[in-house]
């Protein structure tokens, strides 16, 4: 197995307040990986600190590299998002390649017109001029022409409507991800990535709480759905969480096999949003 | 790392386009002057024609000397427009992809924060005055070029008046050489700016410009010295570049007449003295200023966390 980012306990802290406590995990090469918390859970801290922009204490190694002390050779392999809003406003589609293909070792022109051949981006215009959809395809461009090992998405897909959305993620699937490169991807919009996912990570208050690749989840989490009385018996297998819907109880097992939970009602596999949510407020109560 | 710094210089001049517009609209303006005051004098028909009389019988230092004065007085102006332009520059340089967030763009690009901030250095210090120098010549070529038809529909030997007595070979060096030597004198402002820039939350002028205005007050209320006063102020007019002169002597002697330098000599080169320039103290202080603003400037930009 190839790491592509392993971290020890990593810990940052603004102040008083610990922004990542004692974070320990492994990104594998050619995963999938969904970073998932709400705000203030320290998401976008972890991705800077795995971006070499922010110190942080513990171990943390990204490609072999030491994030922040060796950022330019990590940068030559690594690319990320921040988010729709931060290419450059004042910048012409052609002189944003010219630069990049003057700075970048890794990047391919020709691959970049290619894909940007193929959107409604027009090489003379500028940034400014673009839609946000059309500024996140070009930069998505940009970014499936570097051949980089690691990339590193924050919330790209924010503000963007629903059809720039699914085109994002498709073009992300077909025209980026082949196998071997690595991509760490955070947003609030669990639903629409959930199948492009091959692990997930939770993170709330600072801390890790769920780190599974998607495969396991079936086998590890199960959802009931209950009639009243039922739930009465369901409950003393202990559920890490308990809502209703129309009248019926779903409960969410942890650990528990399907057979037993078989005849009290429907089961099933919970939804990522849903184990989410059982997650962070069933460790809140 | 020098293909490295070109294109990042190359940035600097999409981004702030004023670095050649500047210039470029100074150009068209004084040219479009001299022309208006070329037609303006033209109602006095008699005068003008005693004069390019008077002119052509002058002597050929007489002749170098008169346009040399109107060389540097074309230069003048861009001179002042280019440390404006300057100042400006440095104090937007690290400020504007704060504010736009494209910072977080520039920062996924395999330079380091010390190469990015060489490149502005660069660019203010270097390429501004290089280009500026470009208009400059520019200028004095369509200014000559404009004043020799002129005087050629009335008659004159141009050739002999203007284009033989223009040294321009001198006059070009030795521009060139102030304004990289004024690049080199006032860069400890530029250090400052750029270290503003990469700080300010907002208002990066007013936060540049307020300890100028400050610490001197403050200084002669407490100590009574002068100090930062001389620092800041003189400074900016008094450049240890010429012989036995300072550069605004060089346009106005002491005394009530002023006397233009072209009376004392038809060389500006000769007047420049590198030896005393590159040997004055002031001179390397305010180059280690300069290092050391710019340095913060790079620690700044690396270890500035907005989250």
């Amino acid at each position: 197995m190839t790491s592509v980012v392993s971290a020890r306990n990593v810990s940052k802290s603004y102040g008083s307040i610990r922004a990542i406590d004692d974070v320990s995990f492994d990104i594998e090469k050619g995963k999938i990986t969904g970073l998932i918390g709400p705000n203030g859970a320290g998401k976008t801290t972890l991705l800077k600190a795995v971006l070499g922009l922010t110190d942080c204490r513990g171990s943390l190694s990204v490609l072999g590299l030491d994030p922040f002390r060796q950022r330019k050779e990590l940068m030559q392999n690594i690319c990320f998002i921040a988010d729709v809003a931060v290419l450059p406003r004042w910048i012409r589609v052609t002189q944003l390649l010219d630069f990049i293909e003057a700075v970048h070792p890794r990047f391919s022109r020709s691959r970049a017109e290619e894909l940007l051949s193929q959107t409604k981006v027009r090489p003379d215009a500028k940034v400014r001029e673009l839609s946000k959809g059309m500024v996140t395809q070009f930069h998505l461009s940009i970014i499936t022409a570097i051949d980089a090992k690691l990339l590193v998405l924050d919330e790209p897909t924010l503000g963007l409507d629903i059809i720039s959305r699914k085109e994002f993620y498709g073009n992300l699937l077909n025209d980026y991800f082949d196998g071997e490169r690595t991509i760490l991807i955070t947003t609030h919009q669990v639903e629409e990535i959930e199948n492009l996912l091959t692990d997930i990570m939770f993170i709330n208050d600072g801390k890790i709480v769920l780190d599974a690749s998607m495969e396991d989840l079936p086998e590890r989490y199960v959802e009931l759905m209950a009639s009243t009385e039922n739930a009465e018996e369901a409950r003393r297998l202990k559920p890490i969480y308990e809502r209703e819907v129309f009248g019926k109880k779903v409960l969410m097992f942890e650990g528990v096999s399907r057979d037993r939970l078989q005849g009290m009602g429907e089961v099933r596999t919970p939804g990522v949003a849903d184990l989410f949510v059982a997650k962070i407020k069933g460790a809140a109560a | 790392m020098i293909e490295g710094q070109i294109a990042l210089i190359r940035r600097e001049l999409w981004e702030h386009r004023a670095i050649y517009v500047m210039p470029l609209v100074i150009a068209l303006l004084v040219s479009l002057a001299s022309v208006t005051g070329q037609v303006a004098v033209s109602a006095f028909d008699h005068a003008v024609d005693i004069g390019i009389l008077g002119a052509t019988n002058l002597g050929e230092n007489a002749r170098s000397a008169a346009i040399t004065v109107l060389m540097i007085s074309l230069s003048s102006t861009f001179v002042f427009a280019m440390w404006i332009l300057t100042i400006f520059y440095s104090l937007d340089a690290l400020y504007a992809e704060r504010k736009d967030r494209s910072i977080l763009f520039w920062r996924s690009i395999p330079s380091t924060d010390f190469e990015t901030v060489l490149s502005k250095l660069l660019t203010a210090l270097l390429v501004i005055p290089l280009i500026t120098f470009v208009f400059i010549v520019l200028t004095h070529l369509v200014v000559l070029m404009a004043t020799s038809v002129w005087l050629g529909a009335r008659g004159a030997n141009t050739w002999h008046l203007l284009w033989t007595a223009a040294p321009f070979i001198d006059n070009w060096t030795a521009t060139l050489v102030f304004l990289l030597a004024l690049s080199l004198w006032l860069s400890p402002f530029v250090g400052w700016s750029l270290f503003v820039s990469g700080f300010a939350k907002r208002s990066p002028f007013l936060i540049a410009a307020l300890p100028i205005a400050i610490l001197p007050l403050l200084e002669r209320i407490v100590f009574d010295t002068t100090v930062f006063a001389e620092a800041f102020f003189v400074r900016s007019v008094k450049m240890p570049l010429f012989r036995g002169l300072d550069n605004l002597e060089l346009l106005f002697q002491e005394g009530e007449h002023f006397k233009m330098v072209g009376d004392a000599s038809v060389s500006l080169l000769s007047l420049l003295d590198l030896g005393r320039f590159f040997s004055s103290p002031a001179l390397w202080l305010g180059l280690v200023v300069c290092a050391l603003f710019t340095t913060a400037a790079i620690y700044v930009r690396r270890y500035r966390d907005d989250s």
